[in-house]
């Protein structure tokens, strides 16, 4: 692999890392506060991305440049749909069940509503989604005639922008204290006149939003379907389990790392593409079945 | 409906009931059934290229079984919902594979074989048809054999161990049942069953294609197995009937999807009611007797030492919680183990227990260093401990509760059970003359039939001391047993422990009750800051200044 191919591959790796890292996020957020890993993240991308399309669009968008108002209300449908599917997954299919098969199988009931409902509206497999955000599209030329578009710039700085963000604010912010405070001790907290409920709610709302950053960053890249929503967020939860389920920078790194290692992989001659879904899954796999004590985390969440 | 739609639903059955082991039986949420399908109907295509047929099924159902035990190898220390993510990414990562090398697994459309007529062994001089009709036959022997044998095992004591895993893998490891080994082999079982389903399907059709085995089918056999209730040996039969039954919406895969969608939350919103409505039905259990009259104590006849513990120390994220405590239990004798909050008096219980590991020290019981062994197998050695939080199995009788642990010293594996071996027959009558022999000792002989829901608060703990008592272990390590008892509830305890010690028991009993502590132990030993302060009887101790300091801070003069 020549120096140029590599460092392309290295700023592609790092801008999907930056979208990995924001679905790590919330699917980190949501296990430090009740414990509960959703099987639902990714199509709560899904979810977000397609109903901003189909409000703003209609069920066959036309790739063209959507207009400023267009490409306004679709980013601001897009992060509330995020926002309103998380909490409805919550008060759905997390709160009702005490049981951890209870609320295992809810989710991933939820998430099959989420793909189904999409598929009987959407009347194609899969999608081109313009940029609703205008990131800019030139080309930086590296060594050995390779080189990339300054959208990754764009994407890796929102991404890190919006995760760096959240992360400050759990820091700082009442409600990120609260959300600490839920995280350590449920119990404890909640005497302490902390409203538990509202708090979680809260977290997988934001949870939702950052779902929805991602499905803004990641969907103008290329034609999506409904059932990559699923390995996106597979592929978080890849990241989070990368960044021990700990803490917010964690799962940002967590999401770096994996992007990176998977461009690479992408663009070593021997791989290729046929690797992109294989490579983070098998992570996945490996890492729940033979190190599992790798997860032991530490009582943060910020 | 023809012989290959019927065969092809009997493998369909297979492979549920086939989950129903890890599923129903060890309780684990396994999301990835439709992979180890796959593994099973692509191995046997792609073996058979250059194996004989029905090497290449072997092999392909080996295969899964060992990746199936490999997936669990780690995640049995973890939750189960870490073993659902797990088994659920398998199941895209199986779409992803078979996606991502379309030379090797044909792509969209998959692999064909073409569909032998016969199945020959040259070298025995058989040959059978394969007809869909011999599937047929095939998959309802296969289904009805994989039924007895569930209903046999569920039965049979891995039956009482698997419902002791169920209900609480911790209780469990507690009276020496290997939670993690069954469940590793409930999911290895179910692994091998869906390739095996999926061999026979791929054998019956000719063809095994990514949307024959995609994660959609993962959630319906989990949905048809959770349809089917807990531990039901028949449950899938109900679970894959419905699923078959159902009208198929528009009749596409999507519309399937959300039939699929909308059968799993009703069965969902249907499993706490329908369980209610089960334990209502249920005769509701009476005091059957009063206990019987406590019977006078023997003599107290300290025996040798039967628990030896030296030099223990353990400490937390650099925190001392231990530093080298000495303690030896006598057979015959109830040992009171005592100190201020946070003197490490649970630590050391713990640490006898095999719960958790000490940093140095050694443990000796019966004359065999159990230092390195974990809690299971300590159990077999000979210590059994009891909770300081009533930690009961809510599901299991009283009876059950005991006979858990009665048998967990018994060798009494899954194919012992299956092929009815003499001596697994043995043991069996053994383990339940030991069961009755244990209620009527502990006095909870006229409560058999109850469930800790309808037991006294003093009866859950007694029943605590039950069941560890019931492993045989010959020491006992007991955590608080009188904690928010009444008078007449620690009077039933106090006589419960003698009569214990009386019948060669070594009882180590951690407790903070001084007028209890007095009445029931020969001997003290007081923990302060993880050390021994001092020891001795019960009168001598409470006399001794040191102890008065460490319990209320005083300096010693």
């Amino acid at each position: 692999m020549s120096v140029g191919v590599a460092l392309q591959a290295v700023m592609t790796g790092l801008a999907q890392g930056a979208v990995y890292g924001l679905v790590a996020l919330g699917f980190t957020l949501c296990y430090r506060l009740v414990r509960v890993l959703s099987f639902a993240h990714g199509d709560l991308i899904a979810g977000a991305t397609f109903s901003a399309v189909l409000v703003t669009v209609g069920t066959t968008p036309v790739l063209r440049t959507p207009s400023a108002g267009v490409a306004v209300a679709q980013v601001v449908l897009c992060l509330v749909a995020g926002g309103l599917l998380g909490g409805l997954l919550y008060v759905v299919a997390v709160r009702p069940f005490g049981g951890e098969l209870g609320w295992v199988a809810a989710t991933v009931t939820a998430g099959l509503v989420v793909r189904e409902a999409l598929g009987l509206v959407l009347t194609r497999e899969a999608y081109n989604v313009a940029d609703p955000l205008r990131l800019p599209t030139r080309q930086v030329a590296l060594p050995d005639g390779a080189s990339f578009s300054l959208r990754l710039v764009a994407v890796l700085a929102i991404g890190l922008a919006v995760g760096v963000a959240v992360d400050r604010l759990l820091v700082a912010s009442r409600y990120g204290k609260a959300m600490r405070a839920v995280a350590d001790d449920a119990d404890a907290a909640s005497l302490m006149g902390v409203p538990t409920r509202r708090v979680v709610l809260l977290a997988f709302a934001v949870a939702g939003v950052l779902a929805g950053v991602a499905g803004l960053l990641s969907a103008p890249a290329g034609p999506v379907t409904v059932g990559a929503g699923v390995v996106l967020g597979l592929k978080g939860t890849t990241a989070a389990l990368l960044g021990r389920l700990g803490s917010a920078r964690g799962a940002l790194a967590g999401g770096l790392a994996l992007g990176v290692v998977e461009a690479l992989v992408v663009a070593w001659p021997t791989a290729g593409p046929a690797y992109r879904d294989v490579l983070a899954l098998t992570v996945l796999v490996v890492v729940l079945a033979l190190r599992p004590e790798g997860l032991r985390a530490s009582r943060r969440v910020a | 409906m023809s012989d290959v739609d019927v065969a092809r639903d009997l493998y369909l059955l297979l492979a549920a009931l086939g989950l129903n082991l890890a599923v129903g039986y060890a309780g684990q949420p396994v999301l990835g059934q439709g992979a180890f399908v796959a593994v099973g109907g692509y191995g046997t295509v792609l073996l058979a290229e250059h194996l004989p047929l029905g090497v290449a099924v072997a092999l392909s159902v080996a295969g899964a079984g060992v990746l199936g035990w490999l997936l669990d190898y780690g995640a049995a220390r973890l939750r189960g919902a870490f073993l659902a993510l797990g088994t659920w990414g398998l199941a895209w990562l199986a779409v992803a594979v078979l996606a991502a090398f379309p030379s090797t697994f044909g792509g969209e459309q998959g692999l064909l074989r073409e569909a032998p007529a016969r199945l020959v062994s040259p070298s025995l001089g058989l040959g059978w048809v394969l007809t869909p009709r011999t599937h047929v036959v095939l998959a309802a022997l296969l289904c009805a054999g994989l039924v007895v044998a569930t209903r046999a095992l569920g039965r049979g004591a891995v039956g009482l161990d698997l419902a002791a895993l169920r209900q609480g893998a911790e209780a469990a490891a507690s009276v020496g049942v290997d939670g993690a080994a069954l469940r590793r082999d409930a999911i290895a079982a179910s692994a091998a069953f869906g390739a095996l389903a999926g061999a026979g399907t791929v054998v019956l059709l000719g063809v095994v294609a990514p949307s024959s085995v995609a994660p959609l089918l993962s959630i319906q056999l989990f949905v048809a197995v959770l349809i089917g209730g807990t531990a039901n040996p028949y449950g899938p039969l109900l679970g894959v009937g419905v699923l078959l039954l159902l009208p198929t919406g528009v009749g596409t895969e999507r519309g399937r999807g959300l039939v699929t969608a909308l059968v799993l939350v009703a069965a969902l919103a249907a499993r706490e009611p329908v369980a209610r409505w089960l334990a209502a039905r249920r005769r509701p259990a009476v005091p059957e007797t009063e206990p019987a009259a406590v019977e006078e104590p023997p003599a107290p006849t300290p025996g040798p030492v039967v628990l030896d513990a030296t030099g223990i120390a353990k400490s937390y994220e650099g925190v001392a919680a231990l530093r080298g405590v000495d303690v030896a239990v006598r057979s015959g004798e109830v040992h009171a183990l005592i100190g201020p909050n946070g003197s490490g008096k649970t630590t050391l219980l713990r640490v006898l227990a095999g719960a958790t590991r000490a940093d140095a020290g050694a443990i000796v019981v019966l004359g065999t260093d159990v230092t390195r062994l974990d809690q299971t197998a300590r159990v077999r050695a000979g210590v059994a401990r009891t909770f300081q939080d009533t930690v009961l199995f809510p599901g299991l009788t009283v009876r059950e509760h005991v006979a858990v642990g009665a048998r967990a010293t018994e060798p009494h594996g899954a194919w012992r059970t299956l092929l009815a071996v003499p001596s697994a027959r043995r043991a069996r009558a053994t383990a339940a003359a030991w069961t009755e022999a244990v209620l009527a000792e502990t006095g909870l002989a006229g409560r058999a039939g109850a469930r800790p829901n309808e037991l006294t608060y003093g009866e859950q703990r007694l029943l605590q001391v039950a069941r560890a008592a019931a492993t045989g272990a010959t020491a006992l390590l007991l955590d608080e047993p009188a904690a928010g008892m009444s008078v007449a509830e620690v009077e039933r305890l106090r006589a419960l422990l003698r009569r214990l010690a009386g019948n060669g028991r070594a009882v180590l009993v951690v407790e903070h009750n001084v007028r209890f502590v007095s009445a029931v132990a020969d001997r003290v030993t007081v923990l302060a800051a993880g050390e021994v302060v001092t020891r001795g009887t019960p009168d001598e101790v409470r006399a001794d200044p040191r102890v008065r300091a460490a319990y209320l801070g005083e300096e010693v003069a």
